[in-house]
């Protein structure tokens, strides 16, 4: 028998990525080296966005010996030399189907992420690990070439294929010299410079080099950006150590929003929380609950109203912002329209409370409190559209009288009584109650939804104390309450609970 | 104007003797077929032979100077009745489909070709999808070439083997006056690789050589007694003829190895998973020497019996390796050894999986137990089984090591696409007028059933959205409503659905997606199709091959026009289309030319423009991250691909953020979906202005001076609040 032997690659990449380019310059490279070559794919649906692979194998000709191979046409466990991922999930999936083993593979995988519909649909945090698919990678692989080829590909200004390229050739893998690599992009004849210099920066990397690090513009600066001094005292004074930065963050966020008083208010709520804390064990626990609270206090303080929502969209450094990310060039001008629909609840937010109360009430009896939303493009970068916007934002003096400011810092209490009482009895309890701050957030009806779930999870606190262990208990509502948009998964959970305190 | 153009790869066509082709499966296909002179092709696109198709269109110009008669056909039944041309006539053909689908649709003219019987050879090439990445049903071509008996060529897949099978394929047909199939598998119509190549031949009959006086034959037609005769026929004639055509002329092979008293016998598609297999386990070579004796059937109908008993006979056991179910190979050859008095065990099913693609992995763990359990003569089992434990503990290691599943990334619309819209309508709709039954159909819109929207109740076949709704519809509270494609509706839909309902006065509504092409195969071109691309949208158009045109001449009363991304406006008419008091069908065009056809016609356009020095307005969406709270209600409502998350920056938080990335193309669903479903303020619209004119630049520095004096008496009041 013949001691010859393929060299197997396999191409995992997202549908529409252009690999099936990659592979047909891989098939140029290796038919141009005069080796035998293969190479086949799956056509189709896959090919409109979902995971695809292309499988390319090469052989050298051996010497005298013009019989041709029988090559393989799919990818086996066990049997692959390269295998090349587009994307860190995608060389998860590899690792997971055995394409990469320890004796012969060298995984060959951009970083960067593109998140799974079900990981980015999830309604608070669904991404998956990466670091376990990076664990994974550095046992099961021969070797590994893994580096953000994205960012890389925009520095070079190409696309990831040229980057993945490189890194193949850079990885001294394949039975080919560096020319005929390029030569194949050269013979692809699109966009063969840019490809090149992608190419050049995926082999260097392969090579070993690191990328250009981004330079370390954050400057050390002893101003802590509160510009009050009483704060900064209060914050160093009150506050353990591990809380200071996050409490200053919090502080500076809500002198943005409403001005010093609102944070010094701020402060108010926080301290009694952390004293509570500390009584309860917090020391050697990382102040835990004092942490979620320092963190999802602020956020909340900051509700997103129709004032804060114009503050923010009227910001020079917004459209500064906006410039960079839409890539416009300096003498580009870039118009940005906004869509806003604000319906009864939104201006009757304004309101002072009785009003604003009266004003919904009449619009439910109508019947027309969700079906008034007037639908608005809004050009803040023309000054018909400034102007509405920038006199909304002025009126934050206002705010603290308005109906909306009166109802959240109601559930605000609520919360912090809520947690206040769950650290006398479970501290793991009173984290996770901390924690499900975050589910009062969004706009309209993901708003409603919102304070709907906080009030159903405030209520079953009682039960979950009678469960065992409550924490979990109470986990499991909140993951349950952030499961789904229509509150169904909730709703089940509360039922299950309830169902499981009466049979104990 | 397809999404693959094969304009320079066809001129390999013209090559000849003595030259080398270097290409694609399906390209190869077209050339034997050129080769083997045909006079007429045809087919229906559909993965995995969609390509071939492409390949025949642009090769009109090679193919005419040949006389060959290029069919865009209709339906697969239409492709399948087109080689009635052979039934009389000296003259061959061939059409493609994509199977088992296709062939279902075909099969009613399959039929009676098959009882007709041929004169000239007809070749039908079937793209089997089957296995990883199918979209369809799974289920095996081979049921209907034992039904009809038609011969079915199943060749070793590389391109010399691929083409002799066509070529021999002709002969075959000929030689049993039966027409042939030529099953490919998904992965081996686009297997790249090399062949020597034969000049084309032309057809004995062709459009550059007419046949000049029709013939007729009573014993051609299919109507009793012809019938009867005609299966008699089948039985006493055509069968023998072509299992003595396949034995002479050695259509199937026999590889020899030293462990002679075990064997594999193998669909030719198999063959070189069985040779990798053993190769991995260390019993064959990279050039398929493999110490196990190998029966490759390149014919899997019919079998040849004395050459399946010829090779079982000295053997204690064989392998069966036949993928998909039920396994009518391992049962077939089970019963000509048993007839024959051959006593060698037939292993096969249960070794390897009785259902399901034949993948490496597959094939691999069939091919060690086999071998486990066989113990060939001369084979030192204790290293092949070593190497076969080595891999599966190695992948066990890999999923242990991972801890949680990788999640599955299924197909989906893509960025911009103009079907995306309609079901976030629908998806909106559903909060006003109460969920209703969809009645879903096949194209690029049935993945409107995964993620995020899981819209679609049923899925019945090509065309048939409407026709699945006429139970259903009459039982449901509310109205159902069925979704087709333009491709589908032409296929069969207008007849089948929309005639079929107007006749039957159904009450119902119907979204027909308007984007001008048979998108999910590579934008063919359909009826409907504009030259040039772009869609017929809007008002009555006044000729072509219009839908509303075609919807008016069958009756249909109740017509609306609406663009698929005024995301209010689908909704205002699925609304008015739910609840009117008018009975029958409503029928909603929804327009939105395939945004990947779009852009591919309009990029090369735009930065020509740009070169020139013109103005160009570019649109994108991007979200705010500040404003974005991290619920990610959107992306559930869109899915698009460049609608994505990233982590967010700010420290008090901890959900990542809605972010769009730089491959959006400005659709704007965006937009259209916050103010529908009245979101969140956090989206923004940018129109960049590419090449700006004096009074761009001029009303820009107005804005900006005005602007930044406000946003600075801001910032000083942001400085007091904070003092």
């Amino acid at each position: 028998m013949s001691e010859s032997r393929t060299t197997t690659v396999l191409i995992a990449a997202l549908g529409g990525e252009g690999g099936g380019v990659l592979a047909g310059w891989l098939v140029d490279a290796a038919g141009g080296a005069g080796h035998w070559v293969q190479q086949t794919s799956i056509p189709g649906v896959a090919q409109r966005t979902g995971a695809t692979t292309y499988y390319i194998e090469i052989m050298e000709r051996p010497e005298g010996d013009d019989r041709q191979p029988v090559m393989g046409l799919t990818a086996s466990p066990g049997n692959v030399d390269v295998m090349v991922a587009s994307e860190l999930l995608e060389a998860g999936r590899a690792l997971e189907n055995g394409f990469v083993t320890p004796d012969r593979t060298t995984l060959i995988a951009s970083t960067h992420r593109i998140y799974a519909i079900a990981e980015k649909s999830a309604m608070a945090d669904g991404r998956y690990d990466a670091e376990r698919v990076r664990r994974a990678a550095e046992q099961m692989a021969a070797r590994q070439v893994l580096f953000d080829m994205q960012a890389e590909a925009e520095r070079a200004n190409t696309v990831i294929n040229a980057v993945l390229f490189g890194a193949m050739a850079g990885a001294n893998v394949l039975p080919l010299p560096r020319e005929a690599f390029e030569d194949a992009i050269r013979s692809g004849g699109i966009a063969v410079e840019a490809n090149l210099a992608g190419f050049d920066l995926g082999f260097r990397m392969a090579q070993g080099e690191r990328p250009a690090g981004k330079k370390d513009t954050t400057a050390v600066s002893d101003d802590d950006g509160l510009g009050d001094r009483t704060l900064t005292d209060r914050i160093n004074r009150n506050l353990p150590g591990m809380l200071q930065e996050l409490a200053r963050e919090g502080a500076r966020r809500l002198i943005d929003y409403q001005g010093v008083g609102y944070a010094r208010f701020y402060l108010d709520r926080l301290e009694p929380m952390v004293k509570a804390d500390a009584v309860r064990g917090g020391t050697s626990r990382s102040f835990a609950v004092s942490r979620e609270v320092t963190r999802r206090l602020a956020v909340w303080m900051a509700f997103e109203d129709l004032i804060r929502v114009a503050d923010l969209k009227i910001r020079p450094e917004r459209v500064a912002r906006v410039r960079a990310e839409v890539k416009a060039a300096a003498d580009e001008p870039v118009m940005i329209t906004e869509f806003l629909k604000p319906g009864v609840d939104e201006v009757a937010s304004l309101l002072p409370p009785a009003l604003g109360r009266w004003a919904i009430g009449l619009a439910d009896r109508a019947g027309v409190r969700y079906r008034l939303n007037v639908g608005m493009h809004v050009s803040t970068t023309r000054i018909r559209g400034f102007l509405p916007m920038w006199l909304l934002s002025r009126l934050k003096g206002w705010r603290p009288r308005t109906l909306r400011f009166a109802e959240e810092q109601e559930r605000i209490d609520r919360w912090l009584a809520v947690i206040s009482d769950a650290l006398e009895a479970d501290y793991d309890l009173a984290r996770e109650i901390a924690v499900a701050g975050k589910v009062v957030r969004g706009y309209s009806d993901t708003h409603r939804r919102g304070i709907r779930n906080f009030h159903l999870l405030m209520d079953a606190v009682p039960a979950c104390k009678a469960a065992r262990p409550p924490a979990r208990a109470f986990r499991t509502l909140l993951d349950a309450a952030l499961s789904d948009p229509e509150g169904d998964a909730l709703d089940r959970a509360l039922a299950a609970l309830h169902g499981e305190n009466a049979a104990a | 104007m397809a999404e693959r153009s094969f304009k320079k790869e066809v001129e390999l066509l013209r090559l000849g003797d003595g030259d080398t082709f270097e290409g694609e499966g399906i390209l190869a296909v077209t050339k034997a077929l050129l080769q083997s002179g045909v006079s007429y092709v045809g087919g229906y696109q559909g993965a995995p032979v969609s390509h071939l198709m492409d390949v025949l269109n642009d090769a009109r110009p090679i193919m005419h100077e040949l006389g060959v008669h290029v069919e865009t056909c209709a339906s697969e039944a239409g492709a399948a009745a087109m080689l009635g041309a052979s039934v009389n006539y000296p003259v061959r053909g061939a059409a493609t489909w994509k199977s088992t689908v296709g062939t279902n649709v075909a099969s009613d003219a399959l039929s009676n070709l098959a009882s007709a019987g041929v004169t000239g050879g007809a070749m039908i090439v079937i793209g089997e999808d089957y296995g990883e990445g199918s979209s369809i049903i799974q289920e095996r071509s081979h049921a209907f070439a034992m039904k009809s008996q038609i011969w079915l060529l199943d060749p070793r897949p590389n391109l010399p083997s691929i083409v002799k099978m066509v070529e021999q394929g002709f002969e075959l047909s000929e030689a049993s006056s039966t027409p042939v199939m030529l099953e490919l598998r998904i992965r081996a119509c686009h297997v790249h690789g090399r062949f020597a190549t034969k000049d084309n031949r032309r057809g004995t009959f062709s459009g550059q050589n007419r046949i000049a006086d029709p013939s007729f034959d009573y014993g051609r037609i299919c109507l009793p007694p012809a019938t009867y005769v005609q299966e008699k026929d089948k039985i006493e004639r055509r069968w023998p003829a072509a299992v003595n055509f396949i034995r002479d002329h050695d259509m199937n092979e026999v590889f020899h190895g030293s462990a002679d008293d075990v064997g594999i016998v193998c669909q030719g598609g198999m063959y070189n998973a069985v040779i990798r297999a053993l190769q991995q386990v260390g019993l064959a070579d990279a050039f398929g020497e493999s110490a196990i004796p190998i029966y490759c059937l390149n014919v899997t109908y019919p079998l040849v019996p004395s050459e399946v008993t010829a090779f079982c006979a000295s053997k204690r056991a064989v392998l069966m390796v036949e993928e998909g179910q039920p396994a009518y190979l391992e049962e077939a050859v089970n019963a000509i050894l048993r007839k024959s008095d051959v006593q060698t065990r037939v292993m096969g099913k249960g070794l390897l999986p009785t259902a399901g693609e034949y993948t490496g992995e597959a094939v691999l763990h069939g091919v060690a137990r086999f071998v486990e359990g066989a113990v060939p003569k001369g084979v030192d089992l204790a290293p092949v089984l070593q190497r076969y434990q080595q891999i599966v503990d190695a992948k066990a290691k890999a999923v242990r090591l991972l801890g949680e599943p990788i999640p599955t990334r299924p197909p989906g619309f893509c960025t911009g696409c103009p079907e995306r819209p309609v079901f976030s309508a629908m998806k909106l709709a559903e909060q006003k007028v109460g969920k209703f039954h969809v009645s879903a159909d096949i194209g690029c819109h049935t993945f409107s059933t995964l993620p995020p929207f899981n819209i679609g109740n049923t899925v019945l076949g090509y065309g048939l959205g409407l026709a699945s709704s006429t139970g259903i519809g009459p039982n449901m509270d509310r109205r159902v409503v069925s979704v087709m494609g333009d491709g589908g509706f032409w296929h069969n839909g207008l007849t089948s659905g929309v005639a079929n309902a107007v006749f039957n006065d159904d009450d119902g509504v119907l979204v027909i997606m308007n984007n001008g092409y048979t998108s999910a195969t590579g934008h063919q071109a359909i009826p409907s199709s504009v030259k040039g691309g772009g869609i017929r949208s809007g008002a009555f158009q006044p000729d072509g091959q219009d839908i509303e045109r075609a919807l008016r001449g069958v009756g249909v009363k109740w017509i609306r026009h609406v663009r698929t991304y005024s995301v209010s406006k689908v909704i205002g008419t699925l609304r008015d289309a739910m609840t009117t008091k008018r009975g029958g069908l409503k029928v909603i065009i929804a327009d939105g030319e395939c945004q990947l056809a779009r852009q591919r016609r309009i990029r090369p356009e735009v930065s020509a423009k740009v070169k020139a020095g013109n103005r160009v307005v570019r649109t994108r969406f991007g979200v705010d991250e500040d404003v974005c709270t991290g619920d990610h209600s959107c992306i559930r409502l869109s899915g698009c691909p460049s609608l994505s998350v990233k982590p967010t920056s700010d420290p008090l938080r901890d959900d990542p953020v809605a972010h769009v990335n730089n491959d959006c193309v400005g659709c704007g669903l965006c937009g259209e979906v916050s103010h529908a479903a009245v979101l969140c303020p956090s989206f923004f619209k940018a129109d960049i202005v590419r090449n700006p004119g004096r009074l761009d630049r001029w009303r820009q520095g107005l804005r900006d001076r005005v602007i930044s004096r406000l946003s600075r008496s801001s910032d000083a009041t942001r400085q007091e609040n904070a003092a």
